[in-house]
């Protein structure tokens, strides 16, 4: 017989108390406050701080770094918070095109919370840093995107002793980290190899210098001069034994030839593997391949745009040249922010392809890491 | 032209069954998010060679094709069932508790389940019966009411679901009592209580024993590509009936009309879209407080009296060692340091003492969720209190990383894995991640919490007085089924069907 329960003596009080539920919580809602509701909340403001968002920025200050690096500040007019090493996106409108890129950020945490100011240095090398470069001026307005990626210090995988190899402009996200570490917003130990042709290549030499000290050293690797203090060459494993042993984690930021010159240099002493060497990624940029035009249909929301795509540069580049606002992060395939909808077409990626399983079988592409090999249709989110 | 006959606010878990089941009822239909990407908590997201489910533990209530659960049946009939793959859950948990020296691992299946409690605690097997008829009654008896919309008979209740009725005024441990359940197998029972997040004092009997049974009577499933694959097999599925959804949009406003009602939406850009109804996939607080005005003191007090559920803490690893070498066992773990769930809920009410942890290994149940030779592990808790609001963004970093520690050593101590040293990816997600994603007060990410007065039966018999705006219902973890996955994609079912009603009656 099935089971029957009952928990008071008469088994209709069950019942009753059932029946009281409703009349029970029409009276608690009844006896809430009449206060106004909350419109905000502690943990939800801290993270507007940890997150900004989209921010529209003020151009604050130039500073000359090089011949060709130059440091861009800028007032958020808000307080912000970041992880050294991290990077933001800048966005402009040049011309009838809206570009964005992103960029290391140099300047400190506590620069961005308590001085709300945040930082990006810029080395000339292509359309948009050289248009930053030549034209950008001090009060002009931006929009920077939300403090982003993983190239920082984790305190509970990293080793507490980080060997730092920078190339060139690579340097930013470390001097970045320096000045962390030297006002307490980070806590580990940096011994920084910063590898540029001469001298006169080196931006921040002497912040760098000013802020050695007991968990910040920084070795200058020279390749193209020699000089007496500096040391001269590559990253090699000899040179990193000298300056790193035992358990250490390595983090570098530079060109793919610095990558792959160090991974190799590196495993010559047993040092391999995520775990222990940590790298950040680079922009796609464009494809060796013959030029061709495609006719690319771009539907944002409710409205479709018909513009052209060629062979050798991104969707998302195709994009911006025609002037639509299309959303950009990482440009390098992997943050996922500018996620559209295939709609037809054909197209390769660039490099590894970085998209979650599920986006591929649903036929979804990251258009800052694609280049179309068709004429192609997609759904892109408003940037 | 911006005229739909219903505007969905989130494509989280519930907005967007919502929106299949206006579709399906022939509405014009929105689907407005802020986020770039579907699904709210049920997403993914890659770190290096891993993808890391952001929040699904296992599906309830699924089952395989041939003993269906309720949300395998809500899913065909939503007509996404074949667009995903899924793999099964091998076995119910592993709970190990430091204060009654609990270490025991319980399998799906009522038969095994029962057994497995007999083996451990000799002498519980009628008790545990009991537990699986009442918890089977009150399947069938919310089952009957999902199926009236809450308008339900009570002659019918009484006559057909009598043990739901004498039960379902009772917390869990005073049903537990009464059936005469030994302490220790009450112990073991009460595992999966952090997922509804009250403590078995205040939690009632009927919520828990609907969700113990849908987990242990048809086993749990997974989809292989994470949550995101359901995430976007929903969105497909809007697409192929005719509905629209439009990403990086946030919905700021309702408007109302003379009646108080909904007369449209305002989007984040000063765009305005006509509609009269609304399903709100977010919490009442955000609706009420910031998206309406001259809202009603009725509502306000009704807003105002209800609690925030936990707030939830993940850190997600990718290791760079199998399974196997690394001595991780199971699927599915719960650590507490009491099975007394009131004092274990106090605990967890500030970040310096609360250790409890429920602890994903994916590659238990799917092997091939990562690449050969490395596993992924994700690490969740709950605080109880707002004590992440008191953390400075100066010291947001440490906190993280203290809690993050402490979970790895309170792991690694419990169960004798080692970990620490082959973690190749980490991500932490706070209380601030979850405000930031979804948008919840505090960080919640369990809706209103489950309390005795608040709890599932009087939610779902009050679905009418609840419905207070003309034209707003809401879908989520903050609606009438509470929180959890199968629970939003119910209460989308049930306000998405509810609405096309209330438009079917406007003519």
């Amino acid at each position: 017989m099935a089971y029957k329960f009952k928990r008071q003596i008469f088994g209709f009080m069950d019942l009753l108390r059932f029946k009281k539920m409703v009349p029970t919580r029409e009276k608690m809602l009844a006896e809430g406050s009449a206060e106004p509701l909350p419109k905000t909340f502690s943990v939800n403001e801290t993270a507007k701080i940890l997150h900004p968002g989209t921010r529209k920025v003020k151009l604050a200050e130039i500073r000359d770094e090089t011949h060709d690096i130059k440091t861009f500040v800028f007032e958020t007019f808000a307080p912000s918070m970041f992880r050294a090493g991290q990077y933001v996106s800048l966005r402009a409108r040049i011309g009838g095109s809206v570009v964005s890129r992103p960029y290391a950020i140099s300047s400190s945490p506590f620069d961005a919370l308590r001085g709300n100011k945040v930082a990006v240095t810029i080395k000339r090398a292509g359309f948009f840093s050289e248009w930053m470069c030549d034209n950008a001026a001090l009060g002009d307005e931006f929009e920077l995107g939300d403090p982003s990626g993983d190239f920082f210090h984790d305190g509970v995988r990293d080793s507490r002793r980080v060997l730092g190899i920078a190339g060139g402009s690579g340097i930013t996200p470390f001097f970045s980290m320096a000045q962390a570490i030297a006002e307490g917003s980070e806590d580990f130990e940096l011994t920084l190899l910063y590898g540029a042709k001469t001298v006169k290549d080196l931006a921040f030499k002497d912040r760098l210098d000013a802020l050695c000290g007991d968990k910040f050293k920084v070795v200058y690797v020279l390749s193209d001069e020699k000089k007496d203090g500096f040391e001269h060459g590559f990253i090699t494993a000899e040179l990193i034994s000298k300056f790193a042993q035992g358990d250490f984690t390595v983090m570098m930021c530079g060109p793919q030839v610095m990558y792959d010159f160090a991974e190799k240099e590196l495993a010559k002493i047993g040092v391999t593997g995520a775990r222990r060497v940590r790298k950040e990624a680079n922009c796609v940029s464009t494809r060796d391949v013959k030029p061709q035009e495609f006719k690319l249909r771009v539907h944002i929301r409710d409205e479709a745009f018909d513009i052209k795509a060629d062979a050798r540069e991104t969707l998302l580049t195709a994009m911006e040249r025609a002037g639509l606002k299309v959303p950009s992060k990482c440009r390098a395939g992997g943050c996922g922010f500018c996620h559209s909808r295939l709609i037809d077409g054909k197209y390769s990626i660039a490099g590894a392809d970085k998209r979650r399983l599920a986006d591929v079988k649903f036929g979804f592409v990251h258009p800052c890491c694609t280049y179309p090999d068709s004429d192609m249709e997609i759904e892109v989110p408003r940037g | 032209m911006d005229k739909y006959d219903a505007v969905v606010i989130g494509a989280g878990n519930g907005g967007l069954v919502a929106a299949i089941r206006l579709l399906q009822g022939g509405a014009k239909v929105l689907v407005v998010e802020k986020h770039n990407l579907p699904g709210g908590f049920a997403t993914s997201f890659r770190r290096g060679r891993f993808e890391f489910e952001a929040s699904l533990h296992e599906l309830n209530d699924f089952g395989p094709a041939d003993n269906g659960g309720d949300v395998r049946a809500l899913f065909d009939s939503l007509g996404v069932t074949d667009k995903i793959e899924w793999t099964p859950i091998p076995e119910a948990y592993r709970v190990i508790a430091r204060k009654e020296k609990l270490d025991v691992t319980m399998p799906f299946g009522v038969k095994a389940f029962i057994d497995k409690m007999e083996k451990e605690v000799p002498g519980s097997r009628l008790s545990t019966e009991r537990f699986f008829q009442l918890a089977d009654d009150t399947r069938a008896a919310q089952k009957y009411t999902n199926e009236r919309n809450g308008v339900v008979e009570s002659s019918v209740m009484v006559k057909e679901y009598g043990n739901y009725v004498r039960t379902g005024s009772y917390s869990v441990n005073e049903v537990l009592d009464s059936i005469r359940m030994p302490k220790k197998a009450q112990d073991i029972l009460r595992a999966y209580w952090c997922y509804l997040g009250a403590h078995c004092d205040d939690l009632s009997f009927s919520h828990y024993a609907s969700m113990v049974i849908r987990y242990i009577s048809r086993g749990a499933m997974m989809p292989k590509m994470r949550s995101h694959e359901i995430s976007l097999a929903l969105c497909e599925r809007i697409r192929e009936l005719g509905g629209e959804i439009w990403f990086n949009t946030e919905a700021v406003k309702i408007e109302t009309g003379a009646d108080g009602g909904v007369e449209g939406v305002i989007l984040d850009d000063g765009r305005r879209i006509v509609t009269r109804h609304v399903v709100a996939n977010c919490s009442p607080l955000v609706v009420y407080g910031r998206m309406m005005d001259g809202v009603p003191e009725k509502i306000v007090r009704a807003t105002n009296a209800r609690k925030l559920a936990g707030r939830g803490f993940t850190m997600f690893l990718g290791l760079n060692k199998s399974a196997d070498e690394l001595g991780i066992e199971n699927h599915n773990y719960f650590l507490y340091d009491t099975m007394d769930s009131a004092a274990q809920y106090e605990i967890m009410k500030k970040i310096d003492t609360n250790e409890v942890q429920a602890t994903v290994c994916l590659n238990r149940a799917y092997p091939e969720c990562s690449p050969p030779g490395t596993s992924m592990m994700y690490f969740t808790t709950l605080y109880m209190s707002d004590d992440w609001g008191n953390v400075k963004p100066e010291d947001y970093a440490k906190t993280k990383e203290k809690v993050a520690n402490k979970m790895i050593d309170r792991f690694e101590r419990d169960t004798g894995a080692k970990i620490r040293d082959s973690i190749e990816e980490i991500s932490v997600a706070t209380p601030m991640t979850y405000a930031r994603y979804c948008g919840h007060p505090e960080g919640g990410i369990y809706g209103y919490e489950s309390q005795y007065w608040d709890g599932l039966n009087p939610r779902l018999q009050m679905m009418a007085h609840d419905h207070m705006t003309r034209g707003l219902r809401f879908a989520g973890g903050f609606a009438m089924r509470l929180s959890g996955y199968s629970s939003a994609y119910f209460s989308g079912d049930i306000s998405g069907r509810q609405t096309v009603g209330d438009i079917k009656k406007e003519g």
